[in-house]
């Protein structure tokens, strides 16, 4: 099972823990010291009675804070054990002290104050202890999601450090690249004149494509120029089987963009849609900004196979997330949806004003 | 003299068009059939016409060209045209089939046509080496390709007016909800058709379980069990506060892990 599985209650949260018995130990034999120089008895009475009725609270306090009913939360549910075990503890300990001389005890006013005295000592402590104990628990836990988030932070950094690695690797294909060459050479060796503009559109895809370090420069309009050159290109190869529109969301063009993140949902449209169908579809690249909220979709919209319901998801989506999360924000979200009667559509949702 | 025939297959018609205007030249005698635009079609126009030579693309839509070169078996002289096939080229150096790297070198075509020459004054004959060598390429096409694993990756859920995909990664949970079933996910939540049963058994149950008749649960969401009476127990979900309900049946789920 994965290492996030949370771990159920272990029966050993039942007990309480060495520190917790330490502390109660202490505390009545110290408590037990001071009744028997105030009252007299002897030490070792004082504190069998005292010591059995520390302990008992606190085996009631940790038992009731791991098997407590469900409509009372472990809070109040070993408040209430500790509450209700000490007068049950204090008698048990009258019990075995007294004996044949029980209702002796009993019916002496005394002893009897005594005992109520012990109940309410019980009571008064045991409840005090209980809360300093789920303060600290509480601190602990507070700690521990601390750690926590900042585990996630760094692994988040670590992602996105990831994602702009896996960027830089081979973003362009051998075999887009030769098939494309092959493809001006034929242009070219045919006196076709559209050898220059095709010339041009590979020259601004590989120079868009080219490695880089950060998105600094990267822009949506430079994002969807990239897009315009890489569909011009495939068009090129696939005239019979690829028609495609982009357009860009009026307004938003000098926005701030990951640099090819639209490109790739654009590339695995041609790779997984429109090249393995026989009869090829449509690509429609677009946005709509929302001017009100700020608020900004683009999509990539294809009507090529289609994606199964068991197609592993490939690492570019994980990716793409990253790097939006990054740029604008934990808003951002990357949604895909299918298009009738067959193909896929991606949409990228972000507030144009970063990590707002 | 026999006229002999040839058929070119490739998806790209300026490039169809580029050895085409190729064979003109470096063999006038060639008789080229109309074009093959993908693998389908490569095997129909074959039947019909029986070609003695064939200029296949690997990279083709419908079926690829080592399929179709499979198919072919040893009933034409084949010549594979590539534009990068890095494992395929490394294969093709064996020699057991002849094949052309785009963008095509005129002089290097010309080698392949003389040699076609030759080859096609002998009858042909089966040959253990090129099948074994067609196997050993598909496999190494299809290891290239991203398997496609059993479970369901991909959640099929009306949202809106539109159909989502929805990844499985971020589902939390799915719990029958009457007719239907309800898929409760990072970013909101939907009713699909498919049963919980179903769900079960096509989901990967590395990382979905079934707890409960009516539920599953995604583990890697779960925050905390908490053990009720009865052998029961009830479970807290990251991100959401629905409490799950899990029944006697499926409590071994949690139990010492």
């Amino acid at each position: 099972m994965s290492a996030t599985t949370p771990l159920p209650r272990p029966a050993a949260t039942l007990l309480p823990t060495a520190r917790q018995c330490a502390v109660v130990a202490i505390f009545t034999l110290s408590l037990s010291w001071l009744l028997h120089v105030l009252s007299g008895t002897p030490y070792l009475g004082v504190f069998g009675r005292i010591g059995f009725i520390g302990a008992a609270l606190l085996m009631a306090y940790s038992i009731a804070g791991g098997v407590h009913p469900r409509w009372l939360g472990p809070g109040p549910a070993r408040l209430a054990a500790v509450i209700l075990t000490a007068p049950v503890a204090a008698l048990i300990t009258a019990l075995a002290t007294q004996r044949g001389r029980f209702l002796a005890y009993l019916g002496d006013t005394q002893t009897l104050v005594g005992h109520v005295f012990m109940v309410v000592l019980s009571i008064f402590f045991g409840v005090l202890f209980s809360l300093v104990a789920m303060r600290n628990e509480r601190k602990a836990r507070e700690r521990a999601d601390q750690l926590g988030i900042e585990l996630e932070k760094n692994r988040l950094e670590r992602e996105l450090l990831d994602a702009r690695l896996r960027m830089l690797h081979a973003q362009i294909e051998p075999h887009f690249l030769f098939n494309t060459l092959s493809n001006v050479e034929a242009l070219v060796a045919a006196g076709s004149p559209n050898a220059g503009p095709v010339l041009r559109h590979l020259i601004a895809y590989l120079r868009a494509a080219m490695p880089r370090l950060n998105d600094a420069d990267a822009t949506l309009e430079t994002e969807l120029q990239l897009v315009r050159s890489y569909l011009e290109l495939m068009q090129l190869r696939m005239p019979d089987r690829l028609r495609f529109t982009v357009s860009a969301p009026a307004g938003a063009g000098t926005l701030r963009f990951p640099a090819m993140a639209l490109l790739t949902l654009v590339e695995n449209a041609i790779r997984h849609g429109i090249d393995p169908n026989i009869d090829g579809g449509r690509i429609d690249v677009g946005g709509r900004l929302d001017d009100t909220a700020g608020k900004l979709v683009l999509w990539v919209h294809d009507t090529g196979k289609g994606m199964s319901e068991t197609a592993q998801p490939g690492t570019g989506l994980s990716n793409l997330r990253t790097r939006l999360h990054a740029f604008y924000g934990d808003g951002a979200r990357v949604d895909l949806h299918e298009v009738e009667p067959h193909g896929l559509r991606v949409e990228l949702h972000f507030y144009a004003g970063g990590k707002a | 003299m026999k006229r002999y025939t040839g058929l070119i297959a490739d998806d790209e018609p300026l490039l169809r068009e580029r050895l085409r205007t190729h064979l003109a030249v470096l063999w006038p005698a060639l008789e080229l059939l109309d074009d093959a635009r993908n693998g389908p079609e490569a095997l129909d126009l074959f039947d019909l016409h029986r070609p003695d030579v064939v200029f296949l693309d690997i990279h083709m839509p419908g079926q690829n060209g080592i399929d179709v070169a499979r198919q072919l078996a040893r009933r034409a002289h084949l010549v594979f045209v590539t534009a990068y096939e890095q494992y395929a080229v490394q294969a093709f150096q064996q020699g057991a089939i002849d094949y052309v790297v785009k963008p095509i070198d005129r002089a290097r075509l010309a080698d392949t046509v003389e040699r076609l020459q030759r080859q096609l004054a002998l009858p042909l004959q089966p040959d253990a080496a090129l099948e074994a060598m067609l196997d050993q390429l598909a496999g190494r096409l299809g290891q290239r390709m991203t398997p496609s694993l059993p479970w369901l990756q991909w959640i099929k859920a009306s949202v809106g007016n539109s159909l989502r995909l929805i990844p499985v990664d971020q589902v939390r949970f799915l719990r029958a909800d009457d007719k239907y079933t309800r898929v409760v996910w990072e970013e909101g939540e939907a009713l699909i058709r498919k049963s919980i049963r179903e769900l079960a058994e096509q989901l990967d149950p590395a990382r979905f379980v079934q707890t409960h008749r009516s539920v599953i649960v995604n583990l890697g969401c779960v925050s905390e069990v908490v053990r009720g009476v009865n052998e029961t127990a009830d479970l807290h979900i990251r991100g959401s506060s629905e409490v799950l309900p899990v029944s006697r049946h499926y409590l071994y789920h949690f139990r010492q892990m």
